[in-house]
C-alpha cells in the first residue's frame, strides 16, 4: 500500500467521521445543554426538576459523543488535538467545569435535602459548558496563531467580538434545540409557553448565522475565492439555502403548534450549518496553518482504526437509538402547578 | 518558590491531582456492576425477591458513584490535549488511537446502556434488562482494558518506532499487549473486585454494628467476606509478579520503590527495608530498618540474586525515592491488613461466630471491615503513585522525557485550572460521601412490588414518567 496515495483518502475519511460524531455530539448534547440554560429562566421548582428528569436516562449518553470526539480526534488527528486545546485551554477548562456541575446535579438532586442547589447547579453547568463551546468555536475559526506544528499565541487570544458572536449562536442555538426538544416531551402550560419562545430564539439564532456567514469570506480571502467562484458557488450556496428552508419550515411549524415538526427542523438548520461550516474549511482543522492531511496520524493508524471503529458505528447509532425509544412519550405534568414555588 | 510556578510542574500537579480524583470512582462502578450482573441474573433464575432487593439498593450507590467518575473521567482526556500537547503528537499514533478505541468500543457501550439499566426496570423485557446491565459490565472491563493498554505502553513501549519526534507503530498486537500489560491489567482489574467486596462487606458490617438489617445484609456479607478472602490473597501474588516483572523492565523503578542505591555484588543479597529515610543528595540511606537478603528473595525469588541500584542510572534519570518507596509500602500494609481480615472473618463464620444476630457481637471484626473501605481506597491511590510517579522522569519509558511532553502555557492559566479542579473537586468528592452516607442511613427498599421477571406487558405507569433509582420515595 502506497502511503503517499492513500493519507489524502483516509484523512477526509477520518475528517468526515469525526465530524459526524461532532454533530452528534452537537444537536444530542446541545439539546441537554438549552434545556439547562432555560431552566435558569423557570421559576417553579417541580417545572425545573421535570425538565431534568427529561434529560435524566440520555444525558449520559450525549456527553459520552465529545469523549468520542476527543478520543477519536487524538488519534486520528494528534497535530489538531494537541494544538487546538492549548490554544483554547481556557474555553476548555470552562467547559469541563461547566460539564462537571451540570452532570453531578443529576444524581445529587435526588439525594439532596434542598434540591435546588443542584438545579441551579444543572442550569448554570450549562450554561458555562454551552458558552465555553461558543468560545471555542469562535476561537476555532478565527485561527490560533501556529508554527511550526506548535500553538504560538496568547492564553487570550480566543476572546474577541467574533468570538462572542459566535457564543452568542452557540447559545441561542442550544436553547432553540432545548425548547423543541421539550415541545415533544412536555404538555400543558409549559408547552404553550415554549412556541412564543421558540420563535424569539429562531430570529436570534438566523441574525447570527447570517453575521457569521457574512464575517467568513471578509476573515479569510480564501474564503471569499472559494464561495463566489463559479461552479463552486452553486455548491456552497446550497447549504444556506437547505438552512433557509429549515428555517421558514421552523416558523411554519411553530405557527402550527406541531409537536415533533419544531425539533426536527432545527435539528436541519443546525446539520446545514455544520455541514456548511465543514465544507467552507475543509480540508483545515486550524483555519489557515493546519490541513486534515498534516494533522493526520500514520497511514497504517487510520487504516486500524478505521478498521474498527467503522465497524461499530452502526452499533452505536442503533444502542442509542434503542435508549431513545425506550425512554420516549410525553412526561406526565406535574400535579399542582403553584405549590412549588422557589423561593 | 518560584519552581512552584513553573507551568510544567502546575501541569503535572494538575494531572496527578486529576488522576488521583478520578482513579477513586471507576473500580468501584466496574467491580459493582459484576456483582449487579450476578444478582440480576439469580432474580430471574431463582425469582428470590433478595437479589432483586441486593440489586436495587445498590444500584443507587452505583448511580452516585457512576455519576462522579463520568464527569471527573471527562477533564483527563482534554487533559492529553490541553497540558500535554507535544506528547500528544508525538505519542497519538498509538496512545491517540488507544483512547479512541477506548472511547467508541468502551465507554459508549457502557454510556448506552446504563440509562437501560437504571430506569429501564419494568420499561423493557427482563432479558434486555439483563442484557443491558452485561453491556455495562462489558463497557467498563473494556474501558479499564484499553486504559491499562495505553498507561503500560508508556512503561514498557513496544511495537513503534520514532520517525521524525513521532512514533509510528511497526507492530499493533506487540504494541498493545507489552511486558507491562499483562500484570498492570490483572491487578488493576483484582484491584476492582476488591475494592468493591470491602465496600460492600464494609457497608454490611456497618449495618450489623447499627443492628439494622442484619438478615437482608448477612448473606451479602459473607458472599462479599468470602470473594475478598479468595481476592486479597491473589491480588498480593500478583502484585508479586509485577514486581519482580519490573527488575527487568523498570529496574529504575523498583530500585526507587525500595530506597535501594547499591547493587549488591554476586554472591551477597540485598537487604529489604521496612523503612528508612532516603537522602537523594547523598545517594543513599541517611538510617533504615533492614532485612538482609529479603530484597533478593521478594525480587529474584533467590537468596543472592541481584537487584539493580539506583546509583546505576545517572541522577537526571532516577525516579523521586520518597513518593515510590512509602506509597508501596502503605499499599501493602493496606493489602495485606485486608487479606488478613478476610481469612480472619473466614475462620469466625467457621466458628458460627456470623450467624444471625450473632454477627452484630463481632464489634471489632465489623469495626475493622468498616475502617477497611478507607484502606482499600488508599491501596488503590498508593499504587498509582507507585505506578506513576515510579515512571518519572519519563513520560514514554526511557525515549520521552516529561518534561518533553508538556505544552507551552502560562503559569496563571495552569494555576487557574487547577485551583478550579480542587475547588470542584473537593465540593463533590464531599457531596458524594455524604449522600453515600445518605443512601446507608435510608438503607434498603424492601416494600415495594417486584417487577415481572419473564414475559413483558407495558408496566400501568404512565408513559414517559422516569424515576430516578436515587428518587426519594414520598
Amino acid at each position: 500500500m502506497d502511503a503517499s496515495s492513500t493519507l489524502p483518502m483516509l484523512a477526509t475519511i477520518w475528517f468526515l467521521i469525526v465530524g459526524l460524531f461532532l454533530m452528534f455530539y452537537v444537536v444530542l448534547d446541545g439539546f441537554d445543554l438549552g434545556v439547562g440554560i432555560l431552566s435558569l429562566f423557570v421559576k417553579e421548582e417541580a417545572r425545573r426538576g421535570m425538565m431534568m428528569n427529561s434529560l435524566g436516562t440520555v444525558w449520559d449518553a450525549n456527553e459520552t459523543w465529545i469523549v468520542i470526539v476527543g478520543g477519536t480526534l487524538f488519534g486520528a488527528f494528534p497535530l489538531a488535538f494537541g494544538v487546538v486545546f492549548q490554544a483554547l485551554y481556557i474555553p476548555v477548562m470552562l467547559m469541563l467545569f461547566g460539564f462537571i456541575f451540570r452532570g453531578v446535579a443529576f444524581e445529587f438532586r435526588h439525594l439532596a435535602r434542598r434540591e435546588a442547589v443542584w438545579e441551579w447547579s444543572f442550569g448554570i453547568g450549562s450554561l458555562i459548558a454551552a458558552g465555553a463551546q461558543g468560545l471555542a468555536l469562535g476561537g476555532l475559526l478565527q485561527g490560533p496563531s501556529v508554527e511550526q506544528g506548535r500553538f504560538v499565541g496568547g492564553p487570550f487570544d480566543w476572546l474577541t467580538p467574533f468570538s462572542l458572536l459566535a457564543t452568542a449562536g452557540v447559545l441561542v442555538g442550544y436553547t432553540l434545540l432545548g425548547t423543541t426538544y421539550l415541545m415533544i416531551r412536555m404538555q400543558g402550560t409549559m408547552e404553550y409557553r415554549l412556541y412564543g419562545l421558540a420563535r424569539y430564539l429562531a430570529v436570534a439564532m438566523l441574525a447570527v448565522a447570517a453575521a457569521v456567514s457574512l464575517w467568513c469570506p471578509f476573515r479569510y480571502a480564501w474564503i471569499f475565492d472559494r464561495w463566489f467562484s463559479l461552479p463552486d458557488f452553486y455548491y456552497y450556496a446550497s447549504l444556506p439555502a437547505l438552512a433557509l428552508f429549515a428555517f421558514t419550515m421552523l416558523f411554519r411549524s411553530l405557527a402550527q403548534r406541531r409537536t415533533v415538526a419544531p425539533f426536527v427542523w432545527t435539528l436541519l438548520i443546525f446539520v446545514a450549518s455544520f455541514a456548511g461550516l465543514g465544507a467552507t474549511f475543509f480540508p483545515y482543522l486550524v483555519p489557515g496553518t493546519i490541513t486534515v492531511f498534516e494533522a493526520a496520524a500514520a497511514p497504517n493508524t487510520l487504516v486500524f482504526m478505521l478498521a474498527i471503529v467503522s465497524f461499530f458505528i452502526p452499533i452505536m447509532i442503533f444502542y442509542n437509538a434503542y435508549q431513545y425509544a425506550v425512554f420516549s412519550g410525553k412526561l406526565e405534568e406535574y400535579a399542582g402547578s403553584g405549590e412549588n414555588q422557589s423561593h | 518558590m518560584d519552581a512552584w510556578l513553573d507551568p510544567v510542574l502546575l501541569s503535572r500537579a494538575q494531572f496527578a491531582f486529576i488522576a488521583a480524583f478520578h482513579i477513586l470512582w471507576p473500580p468501584l462502578t466496574i467491580g459493582l456492576s459484576l456483582v449487579l450482573f450476578w444478582w440480576e441474573t439469580m432474580w430471574l433464575r431463582t425469582g428470590s425477591a433478595y437479589y432483586y432487593r441486593q440489586a436495587r439498593f445498590w444500584t443507587r450507590i452505583f448511580v452516585l458513584n457512576f455519576g462522579v467518575g463520568v464527569v471527573s473521567g471527562l477533564p483527563m482526556e482534554f487533559a492529553f490535549g490541553t497540558n500535554w500537547g507535544p506528547f500528544s503528537i508525538a505519542t497519538g499514533n498509538f496512545i491517540g488511537n488507544i483512547l479512541g478505541f477506548e472511547t467508541v468500543l468502551a465507554f459508549a457501550t457502557e454510556a448506552g446502556f446504563l440509562g437501560i439499566m437504571v430506569f429501564g426496570w419494568n420499561r423493557v423485557p427482563a432479558p434486555m434488562h439483563l442484557f443491558a446491565t452485561g453491556m455495562v459490565v462489558l463497557g467498563g472491563v473494556f474501558s479499564a482494558f484499553w486504559i491499562m493498554v495505553a498507561n503500560a505502553w508508556m512503561q514498557t513501549p513496544r511495537g513503534a518506532v520514532i520517525v521524525d519526534g513521532k512514533f509510528v507503530v511497526t507492530d499493533f498486537l506487540e504494541a498493545i499487549f507489552t511486558p507491562d500489560l499483562v500484570h498492570s491489567f490483572t491487578h488493576m482489574f483484582l484491584a476492582c473486585i476488591e475494592l468493591s467486596t470491602v465496600v460492600m462487606a464494609g457497608f454490611g458490617a456497618w449495618y450489623f454494628l447499627k443492628r439494622r438489617h442484619v438478615d437482608f445484609f448477612l448473606p451479602m456479607f459473607k458472599f462479599a467476606a468470602l470473594a475478598t478472602a479468595i481476592v486479597a490473597p491473589l491480588q498480593i501474588v500478583v502484585g508479586d509478579l509485577a514486581g519482580s516483572a519490573l527488575a527487568e523492565h523498570q529496574p529504575a523503578k523498583l530500585a526507587a520503590v525500595e530506597a535501594h542505591w547499591h547493587t549488591n555484588p554476586p554472591g551477597e543479597g540485598a537487604a529489604w527495608s521496612v523503612i528508612a529515610w532516603p537522602d537523594t543528595a547523598a545517594q543513599e540511606n541517611r538510617w533504615a530498618l533492614e532485612i538482609p537478603n529479603a530484597l533478593s528473595l521478594i525480587v529474584t525469588h533467590s537468596l543472592t540474586g541481584e537487584v539493580k541500584g539506583l546509583r546505576d542510572f545517572p541522577p537526571a534519570d532516577q525516579p523521586p525515592v520518597w513518593i515510590p518507596y512509602y506509597a508501596f509500602r502503605v499499599m501493602v500494609a493496606a493489602g495485606v491488613f485486608i487479606a488478613l481480615l478476610a481469612i480472619w472473618t473466614l475462620v469466625r463464620w467457621r466458628h458460627g461466630q456470623l450467624q444471625g444476630s450473632r454477627v452484630c457481637d463481632q464489634r471489632w471484626l465489623m469495626r475493622a471491615w468498616i475502617a477497611a473501605i478507607p484502606a482499600v481506597y488508599l491501596a488503590l491511590e498508593a499504587g498509582w503513585f507507585v505506578r506513576e510517579v515510579g515512571r518519572q522522569p519519563w513520560l514514554v519509558y526511557g525515549l520521552i522525557r516529561t518534561s518533553e511532553g508538556a505544552g507551552t502555557l502560562t503559569t496563571g492559566s495552569v494555576l487557574w485550572s487547577l485551583s478550579g479542579f480542587v475547588l470542584s473537586y473537593a465540593v463533590i468528592g464531599i457531596v458524594a460521601f455524604v449522600f453515600a452516607r445518605r443512601i446507608a442511613v435510608e438503607g434498603p427498599d424492601l416494600q415495594s412490588s417486584l417487577p415481572r421477571r419473564w414475559g413483558y406487558k407495558p408496566a400501568p405507569t404512565p408513559a414517559g414518567s422516569v424515576s430516578s433509582e436515587n428518587e426519594r420515595l414520598s
